[in-house]
Formats: structure tokens, C-alpha cells, sequence
């Protein structure tokens, strides 16, 4: 994974707007993403994180411009981690069965395709040895690990984590650390959503509170303090609070 | 090989006494084969119905089908296979299902009893105001199944359906998995997730519309659920659960057909193969009793 370069995108969101029914979900949402870093995004519930990711992978309709600039001649890998994935727990899916419904064009019924690297990929989330565990049967932190193994198949250029520490143990937290490191030592753009923020300030090389509208951006260590957070979880966004900060 | 030659060896092999007496019948020979063709079919599909969650749906589609055989006769087709009908009415059936589905605030469950109660009353009606027209025991037929009435333009149709279904399925069978798991997932591994939605209605009308000649329109949808049913029950791997509801169905096919023959009981091949699949599915539950599951 090392010795690449910044392989990753930079993203610009520019004057985002999206509205659900009659809800504005995000406002005039304007941000740049630098390629090969780690970008946080933090915010209360609601305050329009995950639409955000749902408008960049183009599954939201949205208004103002989302645009990749990739530093190659073209496209490079996506990855998305969601928070859970539906399904019913009981169904007969082992962890590999679930890499190859989700990696492979072989159908996944007819075992799984050991090129794609799957045990590698475990491995690197602590999952080695489990790839005949039931996924239902594993416990949430370890379906999240799994969840990230999948985003490393292929190889991500550009990978958006949407809130995967939710159910981590501390030894979960200890690899998805060692793992966000790899990623930006590769030059891979992560674009993390996470209501975390001490892990944020550990991790993240750049924040961006969002409640809505954009209300700060910047270093985590600078733009995570007491007042600031305390204006991102307020109920009411105060635009007025970029401006201050800006100035 | 025609089908004229092909039932002549089984024909000739069962004279011979290498095959149950019951196929010297041309017409159990038909069955048989319509039998082998959509079992395995129905199985392999029925994993995606029963992860899918659309059971309901394609019982319901099934019973849709008793109306396409009153409009088909309606407008003057044959009553011994009203195809253009039955595809015509249950391809709409299930498109409007799933339309309204994406579109309304209702649960799946409740969208579904709401169109097979207003199709089946269609077909009701229709059917009654055909009773002078038709002999309307032939509606037996088309209710439960039977071993007598398929022909060789049913196994035409059957197997042109069969090899259809089969040819999209496997290919897209991870694609059509994932979509249910987790859609925005899905999409960003490039699967067209509300295209093979539709895809995935469209492939389970086809097969049980093809099949309601042999299992008829009550049964059709069991025959979806139940061995997939049974396979998920015992079954530890995505592999096993495929493969043992490929089993199932065929088991259950071939038996529901045969065996009525053999032991000259007056039972419609529909009901058979659903009661050999029920079967097959209790001795599952009771293989689990004693199994040693990973429950983690």
C-alpha cells in the first residue's frame, strides 16, 4: 500500500444545496476536500453528515457542484463503509461468502475467488481465521471490521467511512488506528463522517463541522474546542459562526 | 434432440424396465421433464426470493396467474395454454406491485394483499361469467396442476424460459444479493440496484407463470419458497444453502410427479410436489434439531 504517492482525489463541494421533501438538509454547503488526506466530518444527528456522503456518491439528488479531480488519467477505486449493513441474520453467509457476494463476479455460491485476496484483507482488520464464521452470528464490532475489509477490495483510491467506530471495541479502535494510517501513508483520501471527536482530533488531518451549513473548517486540533463544539450541537446552526471563525 | 425422440428413449427405457412403468406415459414423460427443467430453476432462484424477503410476492404472483388464464380465455385464446394472457396480465401484476412499492408509504406485506385480493377478485369474476363458455373443471387444472396436460409447446416454453432465467441469474446472483444488503453499498460496487429490482420481478413472474401448467396457480409460489426454506434451515454457507435448494426443488419435482403414478394416488401433481417439499422441509427442521449449528 505504500510507495504510491497521492493517488487519492480532491473533492471540491461547491454551494451544495439538498433538500428532502420540504426539508433542507444541506445549505449552500461549500468545501474542499485535499487529495491523499484524511478529512473528518463531524456534526450532530440530522445535521446532514450522511447525505453529504449520500450527494458525493451520487445517490442524492442535490443541486450545486461535487466535483473529483483525480490525479491520474482517470477514475481510481471508490470505497464506502456504511454504518450497518440489512440483512437477516440467520441466512446461511459465511464472512468469505459475504466479501464474494460484494468483490467477485463469480457467483459467490460457488465458493470464493482466492485471487481477490480476501484472507489478506481480514488480516489486516484482525479478522484472520474467520472466514468461516456466519456473518450474522459475529458480534457488531466485528461486523464493522469486516465492513471495513470489504472497502480494501480492491485497493481504495478514494475511501468515505461513514461513522465505522460506532460499534469497535478498543481492540477494533487499536487496528481501524493502525488502518487509517496505511491508507493516508498510501495516499489515499479518506472523507471520515464520525460523531467521535476525540478520535477525530487524533486522527483526522482536517475537520469540517457540519449542522446544515459548513460552520467551521480546518485543523482538528484548532477547530475542535469547547465553544466551537458547542455551536455545532446546538439546535439551531448558526451560519454566522463560519463567518466568525473566518474572521 | 426433439422432444419426440427424447420421450421415445425414456418411453423405451421404462418398457425395458430401467425406468418406473409410469413413463411407457408420454404424457408422465412431458411431466417429468418440465419437472427436471424448472426444479432446479425454482430452487436457485428461490435463495434470492427467500433473502429477498418476497415470498408474499411471488405467491401472490402466482395466484395473479388464475386470472391471466380467465382473461386469456376471455379474449379467445386456448384454454389449454393461454401464454400471451398469463404473461401479459402477471407481467403487469408484478410491475405494478413493485412500482406502487417504491412509491407509497405502506409495507410490503400490505401493498401485496391489497393487489392479489383485487386480482383474485378480478379473476373471480371473470371466471364466473366464463362458466358457460368452458368446461370449468379445466380450471382444476390450472388451480393445482397436472400431469396431463402439458404438451410440448408448455415444455417449449418452459425451457425457453428456464434457459432465459438461468443465463441472467447466475451471472448477476452476487449483484442481486448485494442489492438487498445494503443499496448505497451496492451502488458504489457499481450494482444498478432499482434495475435489478425490476429485473429480479420480471425473472420471478416468467419462471412461475412457465411453471403453472405442471404446479399449478395456487402452488407455484411454494415451490419458490419451500425448498429454500428447507436448504436455509440446515445449510452453513451461501454454497450449501444454493445447492441444497437446488436439490430440494428437483427432489421435490420429480417426486410430486412420480410418485402419484406410481402409487396410484388421486392427487394433482401441484399438490404432490408441494407436499414431497413439505416434507423435505419438516425433515430439515428435525436435521437441525439434532445439528450442531455455529449460532457464534
Amino acid at each position: 500500500m505504500t510507495g504510491r504517492g497521492i493517488h487519492g482525489p480532491a473533492i471540491l463541494f461547491d454551494r451544495v444545496d439538498l433538500t428532502l421533501g420540504r426539508t433542507a438538509i444541506l445549505e449552500g454547503v461549500s468545501l474542499h476536500v485535499a487529495a491523499g488526506t484524511v478529512h473528518a466530518v463531524v456534526g450532530p444527528n440530522g445535521g446532514g453528515k450522511s447525505s453529504l456522503i449520500r450527494a458525493l456518491l451520487g445517490q442524492a439528488p442535490h443541486r450545486g457542484i461535487i466535483r473529483l479531480d483525480w490525479p491520474g488519467d482517470g477514475p481510481g477505486t471508490v470505497a464506502y463503509v456504511p454504518q450497518s449493513v440489512e440483512f437477516d441474520r440467520g441466512l446461511p453467509l459465511t464472512v468469505e461468502d459475504f466479501l464474494a457476494v460484494l468483490c467477485q463476479r463469480r457467483p459467490a455460491f460457488l465458493g470464493p475467488d482466492r485471487r481477490m485476496g480476501y484472507g489478506e484483507a481480514l488480516a489486516r482488520v484482525g479478522m484472520a481465521g474467520k472466514e468461516r464464521r456466519r456473518f450474522g452470528a459475529l458480534s457488531g464490532g466485528e461486523r464493522q471490521r469486516v465492513l471495513l475489509a470489504q472497502a480494501l477490495i480492491p485497493a481504495p483510491d478514494l475511501i468515505v467511512l461513514d461513522e465505522p467506530m460506532t460499534a469497535l471495541d478498543e481492540a477494533g479502535i487499536a487496528i481501524f488506528d493502525s488502518l487509517l494510517a496505511d491508507l493516508a501513508a498510501a495516499g489515499t483520501t479518506v472523507l471520515w463522517v464520525e460523531h467521535d471527536l476525540a478520535q477525530v482530533r487524533r486522527l483526522a488531518t482536517r475537520v469540517t463541522g457540519l449542522n446544515k451549513h459548513v460552520l467551521f473548517d480546518g485543523h482538528p486540533l484548532e477547530m475542535l474546542s469547547p465553544e466551537r463544539v458547542f455551536d455545532l450541537f446546538s439546535s439551531v446552526p448558526r451560519r454566522a459562526a463560519t463567518e466568525r471563525i473566518a474572521s | 434432440m426433439s422432444f419426440e425422440a427424447l420421450r421415445a428413449l425414456v418411453q423405451g427405457w421404462a418398457g425395458a424396465g430401467l425406468l418406473p412403468a409410469g413413463l411407457t406415459h408420454g404424457f408422465l414423460v412431458n411431466a417429468l421433464l418440465s419437472g427436471l427443467v424448472i426444479g432446479p430453476v425454482l430452487g436457485g432462484l428461490g435463495t434470492l426470493v427467500v433473502t429477498k424477503r418476497l415470498a408474499f410476492f411471488s405467491e401472490a404472483v402466482g395466484h395473479a396467474a388464475l386470472t391471466g388464464v380467465a382473461i386469456g380465455i376471455l379474449v379467445g385464446e386456448p384454454y389449454t395454454g393461454p401464454y400471451a394472457s398469463l404473461f401479459g396480465y402477471c407481467l403487469l401484476f408484478a410491475l405494478l406491485v413493485n412500482y406502487t412499492r417504491n412509491r407509497s408509504n405502506l409495507t410490503a406485506d400490505t401493498l401485496i394483499g391489497v393487489f392479489l385480493s383485487v386480482s383474485l377478485a378480478l379473476g373471480a369474476s371473470l371466471l364466473l361469467i366464463l362458466a358457460s363458455r368452458v368446461n370449468i373443471h379445466i380450471l382444476e387444472n390450472v388451480l393445482f396442476g397436472s400431469v396431463l396436460t402439458v404438451d410440448d409447446r408448455d415444455l417449449t416454453v418452459l425451457l425457453a424460459v428456464a434457459t432465459g432465467v438461468t443465463a441472467l441469474m447466475l451471472p448477476l446472483f452476487n449483484r442481486l444479493l448485494l442489492a438487498s444488503f445494503n443499496p448505497a453499498l451496492a451502488r458504489v460496487r457499481g450494482v444498478p440496484v432499482k434495475g435489478l429490482d425490476y429485473l429480479f420481478i420480471v425473472l420471478v413472474t416468467v419462471v412461475t407463470v412457465a411453471s403453472v401448467k405442471i404446479i399449478g396457480a395456487i402452488l407455484v409460489g411454494a415451490l419458490l419458497v419451500i425448498p429454500a426454506a428447507a436448504a436455509r434451515v440446515v445449510a452453513s454457507s451461501l454454497r450449501g444453502f444454493f445447492l441444497l435448494s437446488v436439490a430440494f426443488a428437483s427432489v421435490a419435482a420429480v417426486a410430486g410427479i412420480l410418485l402419484p403414478v406410481q402409487l396410484a394416488l388421486p392427487v394433482p401433481s401441484g399438490g404432490a410436489i408441494i407436499l414431497a417439499a413439505g416434507l423435505l422441509f419438516l425433515g430439515a427442521l428435525l436435521a437441525r434439531l439434532f445439528m450442531k449449528g455455529d449460532e457464534g
